[in-house]
Order: structure tokens, then C-alpha cells, then sequence
């Protein structure tokens, strides 16, 4: 894989882009996605469309995040593609602990606006630092909203990338976890915000 | 925005052609390019490939390799498709030479130019003219069998391959 030219994959996106639409009549966004196999938190679904990444995802498998992408996007073109390479890194590098922030541009238009201003605010909380539930409901605006925060990180759809792991319960207790609590234990001790 | 030339393929067949396109797409498609050099024809393969896989899922065991499976059925199409070609280049070569021999018993010259200016001559050929010839030639079928692959009775298939011929010959003499 490592030895195909960048033109010849473009040639070949192409390819299959216009056999998708014939053989589908599918002719919606094109969301090309990729996985990560074996991380220290096990399979991770990664999806990214046009305008930036839209999923990285705790999953069984390729075949449960595929099946997940076509009946959350009905009419994207969904397509496996190395073309997520650099997302791949940016994971590797995080989990290798060699850089812990993501320069990735992250795609949340989907979401509704109030989940897009609790994932902004969280994405502003550095590695190996945390904060509450309800910090990042005030800092998005609506201090009083504290659980629907909880609610909007539970949903992101962008794990570790939007570091929604850094949001804990006011008591200092991890609170709760799409990847499950362990992941979240996980995360905060590789980036030093636990001991 | 479906043609009518496009396969119909029921909502479900399409989901799962959708999942193995997803999938495998991109590679396959790197893979019957590799084979074929032309992206025209590596898209009508890939196609030809998905529709050939979705005849042929039924048939496949399940938890056996999807992947390689797809892979055969890619480089099955696409050296099918090769092979074609190359049998119809050689048979219209080989009725191209025939043609300038016949014309050296005339008693005119002959050398390779002629023969790759008989080549440019068989690619503009009309379509109907072209395909009755190298069915002809290079499949050496009968009228009756040409008229059913290409429409239309075997005599407006003879007729057409002797216009090819007529038209070719006419060429050699001229050059």
C-alpha cells in the first residue's frame, strides 16, 4: 500500500467513485473511513468527510462501523481509503505518547448547536489537565446545563481527538464513558492527569 | 440520474454491493487499473466485477475470504477482458496483413507503414462495421451467430463486414 503514488490513488477514488454512483445511486457527501486494529484501546472506527473528521469510534469491527456509517450518513458514499493516513499517525503518535494534542481540523456540523459548543469547549482542555461537567456547560454557555453536557460529550462522535475523557463529575469521580470507564482510567493516565 | 443501461439491482443487493464497495473499492480499483493501464475501462471492470460479485455472493461460503474472493473475481474480469482484446487486435492484424498481401499479388509494394495505416483505418471504422469484422474475423462466427450478438439480420451482417473489407481494401490501394 505504501508504494502507491498519490495520483494513482486519486485515479482509483475516482474509479470507484463513479462505479459506486452507477451500481448505487448513491450521490451524496463522500465520507472515506479507515480503522485502527490494535491500539492500547482496542478497534477505533475513523471517518472523515469533505470539511474535516467526523468519527473516531470504540467499535467491535470494520463491519459493526460500517454498518454504523451507512445508517447514520443514508446518503454518503462511503468509502475504505488510505487517504486517513495522517489521522492514523496523529492516533499513533498520541498512544506512542510522543504528542498528546491533535492538529486534525474536525468536522461537528452535524450535531446540534449546543452539543457543537460543549465539544468546543472541551476541546480547549489540554492534555493532562481535566475539568467538570459543569465548567464545560458554563463555558458553553449554559452553566446550569450540566447534564445535558454529559449528554452531548457522551455523543461525541470524535473520541480522544475531542478529548471529551478530560470531563469528569465535580467530586473528582471519572463520571461516565462511550468507550466504557477503563478506556477513560486509560486515557487520563497516559496523559498524566492520573496516577 | 440512473440510466436506463444501468443494472437494476433491488435495495437490498445494492446495501450489500455498497458494503463490499465500501470496503474493498479503492484497492480493487488500484488493482484492475494496474491491469489495464485505462480508467475508462478499469471503471466499467469494477463494475462488471461488483455485479459479478453480487450473482455470485449465494455461492459464497460463509466466513470464507471475502477479500481474495473479490480480488479473483476482479483479475478473472479483468484478464478476460485482455485477453479479448488482444485476440481481436491479433485477428485484425492478421486479416490487415492478409488484405496487403492480397494487394502485393496485384503487384503493388508493401511495408509496415501500410500495415499501421491499415490500423488507423480499422479504428475509424464504423461501429456496427468494426464489430461485425473482428466478430467475424477474429471469432470466426457465422452471419447468423454476428446478427445475434449484434442486432439486426445476417444479412446486414454480411453487409457490414464486406463494407468493413470493401472500405479497407480500398484504403490499401489508395496508400
Amino acid at each position: 500500500m505504501s508504494t502507491t503514488t498519490a495520483a494513482e490513488r486519486q485515479a482509483a477514488l475516482r474509479i470507484v467513485s463513479r462505479a459506486f454512483g452507477a451500481l448505487t445511486g448513491r450521490r451524496g457527501e463522500e465520507l472515506r473511513y479507515a480503522m485502527m486494529d490494535d491500539t492500547p484501546v482496542g478497534i477505533l472506527g475513523l471517518a472523515r468527510g469533505a470539511r474535516g473528521l467526523r468519527r473516531v469510534s470504540f467499535v467491535r469491527g470494520e463491519d459493526e462501523f460500517l454498518e454504523r456509517l451507512l445508517a447514520e450518513n443514508g446518503d454518503a458514499q462511503i468509502l475504505r481509503s488510505d487517504e486517513l493516513d495522517d489521522v492514523r499517525r496523529a492516533l499513533d503518535r498520541y498512544f506512542a505518547g510522543k504528542r498528546l494534542d491533535f492538529d486534525l481540523a474536525v468536522d461537528l456540523s452535524e450535531l446540534a448547536p449546543f452539543h457543537r459548543r460543549v465539544l468546543g469547549a472541551t476541546a480547549k482542555v489540554p492534555a493532562g489537565r481535566v475539568a467538570t461537567y459543569t465548567q464545560i456547560a458554563t463555558r458553553a454557555g449554559s452553566p446550569r446545563a450540566s447534564r445535558a453536557a454529559g449528554n452531548a460529550l457522551h455523543a461525541n462522535p470524535v473520541a480522544i481527538v475531542v478529548p471529551c475523557h478530560r470531563v469528569l463529575r465535580t467530586d473528582g469521580s471519572l463520571g461516565g464513558y462511550g468507550g466504557g470507564l477503563p478506556i477513560k482510567e486509560w486515557l487520563l493516565r497516559h496523559e498524566g492527569a492520573l496516577l | 440520474m440512473m440510466g436506463t443501461s444501468e443494472p437494476a439491482i433491488p435495495a437490498s443487493a445494492a446495501h450489500r454491493i455498497a458494503l463490499l464497495l465500501a470496503k474493498h473499492g479503492e484497492e480493487l480499483a488500484r488493482h484492475i487499473r494496474r491491469i489495464v493501464c485505462d480508467d475508462d475501462t478499469a471503471q466499467d471492470l469494477l463494475q462488471e466485477t461488483m455485479i459479478r460479485a453480487w450473482k455470485a455472493m449465494e455461492r459464497l461460503a460463509p466466513g470464507s475470504n471475502e477479500r481474495a474472493w473479490l480480488y479473483r473475481i476482479a483479475t478473472n474480469t479483468s484478464l478476460n477482458h485482455q485477453r479479448s482484446r488482444a485476440r481481436e487486435r491479433a485477428a485484425l492484424s492478421r486479416h490487415a496483413a492478409e488484405l496487403a498481401a492480397s494487394r502485393d499479388s496485384d503487384g503493388g509494394g508493401r511495408d509496415d507503414a501500410d500495415r499501421t495505416g491499415l490500423w488507423a483505418e480499422v479504428a475509424l471504422l464504423p461501429e456496427r462495421q468494426r464489430l461485425a469484422l473482428s466478430l467475424r474475423v477474429a471469432d470466426e462466427l457465422d452471419y447468423d451467430e454476428i446478427a445475434r450478438r449484434i442486432g439486426g439480420t445476417a444479412e446486414a451482417a454480411r453487409a457490414n463486414v464486406y463494407q468493413a473489407t470493401r472500405r479497407l481494401k480500398l484504403k490499401v490501394r489508395q496508400a
